[in-house]
């Protein structure tokens, strides 16, 4: 990758891009209120879980897997995965969240970076209202830009995890170093992670992590929130 | 050794094959559903046992074979055409034996056209520590379909204390309205299962876990009552909830005590399907609760 597009990656998945990922705590809001995450141990845990084990696997593999029907050509392919994406959210929050950060991130990448060829991918997607959630978006645009998948997938990683760990430093709340703490703690397993779904098989793709469902169900009834998940 | 195992898994896989199967079609007459299409091939048997709604048919599903090994591979496929209705349920709790390596391999499909009413009720499945089961669910509605689908796993003969330690279990469901993928969901638990199930982001204790599906086109507007019917059941051993993901409601239960699981995803069921479905509020007789 020439440094061109490493610097235009390090800016799409930057926490200051505008999808609003900061509004988004995956469950996290209702597992603080719940006593699940009350430290920076168990906040560690219940994010290493997620990256291992929940959403942030199932979205390495579905990034991978349309980033691969991008470069190869191949819309039906495309459409096939953005509807698994889709359709694979465990609550009504988390496919919010997928689904919003997806939107905005298309729009705010075709307003400052318009590019005819993303907006060619992403046109048969609308005709058949498949939203295109927050991972295959970074595909399309990712693969539309010719940047790598072997470092794509764990950039994406890295972002949903340090936002994760923004919101339990809020909320918990810990320290700034604790945050840092955690997420430098994190990072094998973000590596982990994207060296085992870069070939973006899907047949297989599953999760364990019922708790942060049940969390993120919990929230939709939580009564105080700062967070929309 | 291990040569040994797996050639005598091979020799399951073997014998089982082409493995078990049903065919269940419904058809709508007047104002009565009856079968129209019945195919069994052993180890797999449906009865039909008298039902308190007689309009309405009720299919048993029977596994003689006792459980399932490693190897097994079993077929169900439940199709009701336009205006049918009818529940699916299973005699008993299925029971899935230890595998030294071959899975056993589930696929229901259910296909329901427009206007009729499923119901999709197996009793809970049982894994035995080192259990391997791959089970996949597939819900092929009309837009104008309703159908009420679950499912109650059972982490290890817990009424015996013995926990999962070992064994995979891949259970997936793939709900789709009019062709298209509306809801997908995989459990995928392999490798240490008892760090899993112990796992407060994963499991945290719970020895059963259960999914109710409903499919409609109204699913979305019965969210709150569907929260109202959980609720007086769930507390520090049992945890549940529900949530409407792609307009289709979802409900789900996480419990430290199987049994009283049971009891309230029955008791919600058939609550479900009487304020919901207008059927009566109750089981069939084989599900007490």
């Amino acid at each position: 990758m020439d440094e061109a597009n490493l610097c235009r990656l390090m800016t799409w998945l930057s926490s200051s891009f505008p999808v609003g990922a900061y509004s988004y705590s995956h469950g996290i809001e209702a597992a603080v209120e719940e006593g699940l995450v009350r430290d920076r141990g168990s906040l560690e845990r219940w994010i290493g879980a997620i990256l291992r084990r929940g959403a942030g696997r199932l979205d390495a593999v579905f990034l991978a897997a349309a980033w691969q029907a991008v470069r190869a050509g191949d819309a039906g392919r495309l459409t096939q995965v953005a509807e698994r994406a889709a359709a694979f959210r465990g609550t009504a929050e988390l496919a919010l969240e997928s689904t919003a950060q997806g939107r905005a991130f298309l729009d705010a990448v075709d307003s400052a970076w318009p590019d005819l060829r993303l907006r060619a991918l992403a046109e048969p997607l609308r005709v058949v209202a498949i939203p295109p959630v927050h991972p295959v978006a970074v595909a399309m645009a990712t693969a539309a830009a010719g940047m790598p998948v072997r470092l794509v997938v764990p950039a994406y990683l890295q972002a949903f995890a340090a936002n994760l760990v923004s919101a339990g430093v809020r909320l918990i709340p810990l320290g700034q170093t604790d945050g840092l703490k955690a997420l430098a703690a994190l990072e094998p397993v973000i590596q982990g992670v994207a060296e085992t779904t870069r070939e973006g098989t899907m047949d297989d793709v599953g999760t364990a992590t019922l708790m942060v469902d049940w969390s993120s169900i919990c929230h939709e009834t939580q009564h105080v929130r700062l967070f929309r998940s | 050794m291990s040569v040994v195992i797996s050639q005598s898994d091979a020799e399951t896989g073997i014998v089982a094959a082409p493995g078990g199967a049903l065919r269940l079609g419904f058809r709508q007459r007047g104002q009565v559903t009856e079968l129209a299409d019945l195919l069994q091939r052993a180890p797999l048997r449906a009865l039909f046992p008298r039902s308190h709604e007689p309009e309405a048919p009720v299919a048993v599903i029977v596994n003689t074979g006792g459980g399932l090994v490693g190897g097994d591979r079993v077929d169900v496929h439940v199709h009701l055409e336009k205006g049918a209705t009818a529940l699916v349920t299973g005699q008993a709790a299925e029971k899935v034996y230890r595998s030294t390596g071959t899975p056993c391999r589930l696929s229901i499909t259910l296909s329901v056209a427009a206007g009729a009413w499923l119901e999709w009720l197996p009793q809970e499945t049982i894994l035995f520590n080192g259990a391997r089961l791959e089970r996949t669910t597939t819900v092929a509605a009309d837009p104008a379909a309703r159908v009420m689908a679950g499912d109650i796993l059972v982490f290890g003969r817990t009424a015996r204390g013995e926990g999962l330690t070992h064994g995979r279990l891949r259970d997936a469901w793939d709900v789709r309205v009019d062709g298209w993928l509306m809801f997908a969901d995989a459990l995928e638990l392999d490798e240490d299962l008892a760090a899993l199930l112990a796992d407060p982001a994963c499991l945290d204790g719970a020895v059963a876990a259960a999914t109710l599906l409903y499919v409609a086109p109204d699913a979305d507007r019965h969210l709150a009552r569907a929260r109202r019917l959980m609720h007086p059941h769930l507390g520090a051993g049992l945890r549940g909830g529900a949530t409407v993901v792609g307009g289709i409601l979802l409900m789900r239960w996480l419990g430290r005590d199987a049994m009283m699981l049971r009891q309230s995803f029955g008791l919600v069921w058939a609550a479900f399907r009487s304020q919901v479905g207008g059927r009566e509020a109750a089981l069939p007789r084989l599900w007490s609760v």
